[in-house]
C-alpha cells in the first residue's frame, strides 16, 4: 500500500463528498426535504449532531478509498469510477428500502439515488486518479557503455 | 454466469429473511418509540415491492463488485468486501442520524446488525461464486 497517495486520495475524496453533499442534499434538495419537515431535526438540533455528519463523511471516504485500493491497486480514474458506481447502487438499494418504510416523497427518493450515483462515481474517479499502489519491488540495472559514445 | 445467479439468489434469500427478523421482530420496540418517522403498517405493505427491489439491487451490486475484483480470494475476500461496504454504510447512516431524529440505539443496533449481515452475505457470495479460471484449473 502506498500510504502517502492513499492519504492524499482519502482527503480529496472526503473534501469532494462533503462539498457535494452540502450542495446537493442541503441546498439543491432543500425544497424537497421541506415537504416532509417531520422527518428532520430542527436547525439547533442538527447543529448539536453536526459532528456525526462530519465523522460519517470521513468514514465513507476512508472506506471507499480502502475499497478502491484493494479493488484497483493499479489505480486509474475509469476502473475506480466504475467501482464507485457499483457502490452507489448498493446505497440506492438502501434508499429504496428507506422509501418503503419512511414517509419520503418520490422526489426525495429520486434525488437521493441520483445524488449517490454522481457522488460515488466522481469520488471513485478522484481516488483512482490520485491513488496508485507502490511497486512490489524496484530493480536497479547498471547501465552499460553505450555504443558510439 | 450460473454461479453468479446462484450466489445472487442465496444472498438475496438471506438478506430478505435477516431484514424481516431484524426489523420486523427484534427492533420492533425501538421503531415504536418514533412513530412519526415511519409509515403505517398498511402503507408499508402497499410499498413492499420497493423493499424487494431495493434488497435485490443491494445483492446484485454486491455480487457484481465481488465478481469483478475480489473473486479470486474466496470466502475471506467476500467477508472483507462485506465489511468494507458495511463500514462505509455506517458512515452514511451517521449522516442520516445527524439530520433525522433517529434514536441512538437504533443507529447502534442497525450498524451492528449491518456488519453481521454483510459478513454473512460476503461469506455466502465468496463460497458460491468462483471465477471461470479457478473452476477450470
Amino acid at each position: 500500500m502506498n500510504w502517502t497517495k492513499f492519504f492524499i486520495a482519502f482527503i480529496a475524496a472526503f473534501g469532494f463528498m462533503f462539498l457535494f453533499g452540502f450542495l446537493w442534499y442541503a441546498k439543491l434538495m432543500n425544497g424537497a426535504h421541506q415537504e416532509v419537515p417531520i422527518l428532520w431535526r430542527t436547525p439547533a438540533d442538527f447543529g448539536n449532531h453536526f459532528s456525526s455528519l462530519v465523522f460519517g463523511h470521513i468514514v465513507m471516504a476512508l472506506f471507499l478509498t480502502l475499497l478502491c485500493a484493494r479493488f484497483v491497486p493499479a489505480g486509474g480514474a475509469g476502473p475506480c469510477a466504475t467501482l464507485g458506481l457499483l457502490v452507489a447502487l448498493v446505497y440506492a438499494g438502501a434508499n429504496m428500502i428507506t422509501f418503503a418504510v419512511q414517509p419520503l416523497t418520490t422526489k426525495i427518493l429520486c434525488g437521493w439515488i441520483v445524488g449517490d450515483l454522481i457522488q460515488f462515481t466522481i469520488a471513485g474517479a478522484i481516488i483512482g486518479a490520485l491513488y496508485k499502489a507502490a511497486p512490489a519491488h524496484v530493480s536497479f540495472v547498471k547501465e552499460g557503455p553505450r555504443q558510439g559514445v | 454466469m450460473k454461479r453468479f445467479i446462484l450466489a445472487f439468489i442465496a444472498a438475496y434469500i438471506f438478506i430478505f429473511l435477516w431484514g424481516w427478523l431484524l426489523n420486523g421482530v427484534l427492533l420492533k420496540d425501538i421503531y415504536v418509540q418514533t412513530p412519526n418517522l415511519w409509515r403505517s403498517q398498511d402503507e408499508m405493505m402497499s410499498l413492499f415491492h420497493w423493499i424487494i427491489i431495493g434488497q435485490a439491487l443491494i445483492v446484485f451490486a454486491f455480487v457484481m463488485i465481488y465478481a469483478s475484483g475480489f473473486a479470486a480470494g474466496g470466502v475471506i475476500a467476500g467477508i472483507r468486501l462485506g465489511v468494507l461496504l458495511e463500514i462505509a454504510a455506517i458512515g452514511m447512516r451517521m449522516g442520516f442520524y445527524a439530520v433525522q431524529p433517529i434514536p441512538g440505539n437504533l443507529l447502534f443496533y442497525g450498524s451492528l446488525s449491518g456488519v453481521i449481515e454483510m459478513i454473512i452475505v460476503g461469506a455466502i457470495v465468496g463460497g458460491i461464486y468462483k471465477p471461470a479460471a479457478a473452476r477450470t484449473s
